[in-house]
């Protein structure tokens, strides 16, 4: 396996996130002081750079249309290839920092308050305010033999799950701490917590049953599942730990120790394939088979750290958004 | 890895100045990227600075004890500030008036990323000279204030008198005595004293006025005699005898601004407690205390704070756990001492302005030791500061065992805790600081040809000075 630099391109400042088009034509970088990049996937020349949001841009989601969240307490989506604005939904004064597509609606989160979007920037629901500050949002995938989307929230003291059809919150579950980072596995059994205390947590909403580990070096803030729901990649320190998540699940299973030189800042599995992308705070972008007994596959060192990696429909490509402003754009062959 | 970025916290009731320091600073620093936190009710608007409002979002960590607490919102406004590929030069937190500062400190202390990325550079509490008083009579969070701040400005000096001032000063010494304190009108204090000042330097600790780092007493004076078995004179005042080789009304040491003198409680009464002490031999004047005397001290302090029990002219009395109060005739009187066995007896007494003679045989005993204390002040903060300096190597087992106990069973009472420590085995300082539970220790430097002195500094509430000394210097090798 080989993994080579495709191109890079530079931003005004730090890279706080990065999303590919459905088709994979186009990836939009967002700096974080505030305007976004769309850069064309075959060499990475720019078609169009948006203003994005004043005092900054916290996150991209990038399914029906390209959506952006500031600080300004906005959510705003853009027509990428025609390079236009298209709506702009104002949530409140505190900023927006989460955001994510389900099947239909876009979520996002805007200070304690939960909001879902249609596609054309109208407000579907407000939720009431979570009891803190959300850190944290997540859909549940909608079950292959169909069955009900949901959408899990964050905040210090616990998650919320919530139910987008009835616009009502469904269940709660407590957590004593703070929680940085949510994830689902694709079969939708397990829903998982990275957390400050350090720990990860899982939940299994449908039994009603948690499990807790802990042990992790620093706190829990990138989190990753395989399309099986088999592998579950978790940050939290120098190594990326890799939890067997069949059967009764990873509580009490030693997981696969992944070693990195430097703290894990950026964790993703492929989206169709089981390829795990890890990179640390040394510039070091590691690809892994977890399951293999050499489980190292390609390594590459880039001149700043990674803060977000995003890899493209068809895992050909990651898509990496760099500390230092430059987006690389690799090539896994 | 990089420097951490230097943090400021402005504290502070509302209007005692905190946005004229804070506009000050801005506008004075703007060549330098910093960014504000400001409450709320932001006033602050300098064109090209960096500003966020913070919502004062408490984390509560365990059960909502406020010594585990952290603030939510400066977790996550730092985390932003840090995504930026330039550097800040600096972060400025604004609190609220009524803020609690422990869980603005205690943020620094939540994780590694905090710890590394960020450094306490200093907590500013700016203090409205003309209200404070009140604050201070009137509710905890501005002790907390004082009690927790690096720099204070005693700000609004202009609208006081300057009697009122030095009292002021005196009081807010007897909070926290290790603060830089600056009398200030318009916060017109240099900036190189407010921002980047390495906050935690108890290099200068040792520069202070070491009565402010004792703890207060409800006595002022208090000499060990060698007493021989027999009946023997306690006599007070200069009467018509006048003594020239004696214990003069202890003047040697008054001239701090603590003793401006009147008498402490009633007239012509005069408390004293005399208590049996071990003296170690050759004990000098200028030697530190040994532990038999800070125990005695311990007795004394709790006998001081009752009633007493009144002694006729001329009645006598003998050494032992009570307090007596002498009646005086316009300052003089003369007592019998009734001592079974010989040995050093420890005399405490309330007022230091009485002459206080021991008479053996007629004929005048000197003190093997003495000393003045630090008298507790009419508005008996209970919040004050304890230091300990003492040379030597302390065993960081016990160091550590220590700390972690008076942690865990004290925390919530230690507001902040400073220290330069000297550990056996090390051959660089080891500095530490602490914010109720939360601590964090690290090796600085080499103490090269410097004296391994240790520095500790709490500051805190209801602080038992004599275990805090006993149990630090237990962990000595």
């Amino acid at each position: 396996m080989e993994l080579t630099k495709h191109w890079a391109a530079r931003l005004d400042d730090y890279a706080i996130d990065v999303a590919w088009s459905p088709d994979g034509s186009l990836l939009a970088a967002a700096s974080a002081s505030g305007p976004i990049s769309i850069l064309r996937e075959a060499d990475g020349s720019p078609l169009h750079e948006l203003p994005g949001h004043d005092g900054g841009t916290n996150a991209l989601a990038w399914l029906s249309s390209l959506a952006s969240a500031g600080q300004d307490g906005t959510v705003k989506f853009w027509d990428a290839r025609a390079g236009q604005h298209v709506a702009t939904a104002k949530l409140g004064s505190a900023w927006v920092e989460h955001l994510a597509w389900g099947c239909s609606l876009l979520a996002a989160a805007c200070g304690r308050s939960l909001t879902l979007l249609n596609p054309d920037g109208s407000i579907q629901n407000a939720f009431d305010d979570a009891p803190k500050t959300l850190s944290a949002i997540a859909w549940r995938p909608r079950p292959a033999g169909g069955g009900k989307e949901f959408l899990a929230t964050a905040y210090f003291g616990g998650v919320r799950l919530i139910n987008p059809e009835e616009r009502s919150i469904s269940r709660e579950f407590p957590y004593a701490n703070g929680i940085h980072a949510l994830a689902w596995s694709p079969d939708g059994k397990w829903l998982v917590s990275g957390n400050q205390d350090p720990s990860v947590h899982l939940w299994v909403p449908d039994r009603d049953e948690e499990l807790q580990m802990s042990g992790f070096e620093g706190k829990v803030r990138h989190l990753s599942f395989d399309l099986t729901s088999r592998w579950l990649a978790t940050g939290g320190g120098r190594d990326v730990s890799v939890w067997d998540c069949s059967g009764n699940g990873p509580e009490g299973r030693e997981p696969v120790m992944l070693p990195h030189e430097a703290p894990v800042c950026a964790l993703a599995f492929q989206r169709a394939h089981g390829i795990l992308a890890s990179g640390a705070k040394d510039g070091a972008v590691h690809l892994w088979s977890p399951e293999r007994g050499q489980p190292l596959r390609a390594t590459l060192r880039l001149p700043a750290p990674a803060a977000k990696f995003a890899w493209s429909g068809d895992d050909r490509f990651l898509a990496i958004g760099t500390e230092q402003g430059v987006v690389y754009v690799l090539r896994v062959q | 890895m990089q420097e951490p970025i230097p943090v400021t916290v402005l504290t502070g009731f509302l209007g005692a100045g905190k946005t004229t320091l804070l506009n000050r600073i801005l506008t004075e620093q703007h060549g330098r990227k910093i960014a504000v936190i400001e409450n709320e009710f932001g006033e602050v608007g300098v064109d090209n600075q960096l500003v966020i409002s913070g919502d004062e979002e408490l984390f509560e960590m365990n059960n909502g004890c406020i010594c585990c607490s952290v603030r939510g919102d400066l977790i996550r406004i730092l985390g932003r500030l840090l995504k930026r590929k330039d550097r800040l030069d600096g972060v400025l937190i604004e609190t609220t008036g009524l803020a609690n500062p422990a869980p603005v400190a205690q943020t620094f202390f939540t994780d590694e990323e905090m710890r590394s990325a960020f450094r306490l550079d200093a907590i500013v509490t700016v203090v409205d000279a003309r209200h404070v008083a009140r604050h201070l009579d009137d509710g905890d969070e501005s002790v907390k204030q004082i009690a927790f701040a690096d720099v204070i400005l005693l700000n609004k000096t202009d609208l006081v008198s300057p009697e009122d001032l030095r009292a002021l000063e005196e009081r807010i010494r007897g909070i926290n005595a290790v603060a830089r304190l600056f009398p200030t009108r318009n916060c017109d204090v240099p900036l190189d004293r407010v921002l980047r000042v390495g906050g935690f330097n108890l290099d200068r600790a040792a520069e202070l006025d070491p009565k402010f780092l004792e703890a207060e007493h409800p006595f002022e004076w208090a000499g060990a005699y060698p007493l021989p078995a027999g009946t023997h004179e306690l006599v007070i005042g200069h009467g018509k005898e006048q003594e020239h080789d004696g214990h003069e009304g202890h003047e040697h040491g008054h001239d701090h601004l603590h003793h401006h003198h009147h008498h402490h409680g009633v007239e012509n009464e005069l408390k004293v407690a005399v208590l049996p002490v071990t003296i170690p031999p050759g004990l000098g004047a200028d030697d530190p205390e040994p532990g038999s005397i800070v125990a005695a001290e311990a007795v004394a302090d709790r006998l001081f704070s009752g009633e007493g029990s009144l002694l006729p002219a001329g009645a006598d009395t003998m050494p032992g756990p009570t307090l007596r109060r002498l009646r005086l005739d316009h300052g003089n009187g003369r007592y019998l001492l009734k001592v079974a066995s010989p040995g050093h007896y420890l005399v405490f007494e309330e007022c230091g302005e009485f002459p206080l003679h021991v008479h053996v045989d007629g004929s005048l005993v000197r003190p093997v030791w003495q000393r003045d204390y630090h008298f507790a002040h009419e508005h008996n903060d209970d919040v004050g500061s304890v230091g300990i300096h003492q040379l030597g190597d302390l065993d960081g087992t016990r160091l550590n065992d220590w700390i972690s106990t008076l942690l865990r069973t004290k925390g919530g009472d230690i507001y902040r805790m400073k220290g330069i420590l000297s550990v056996q085995g090390a051959d660089k300082r080891l500095v530490f600081q602490g914010v109720h539970m939360l601590f964090d220790a690290k090796f600085d430097r080499p103490w090269g040809l410097e004296p391994r002195t240790n520095s500790l500094v709490f500051i805190g509430r209801n602080l038992d000075r004599a275990a805090l000394t006993g149990a630090f210097q237990a962990c000595l090798t």
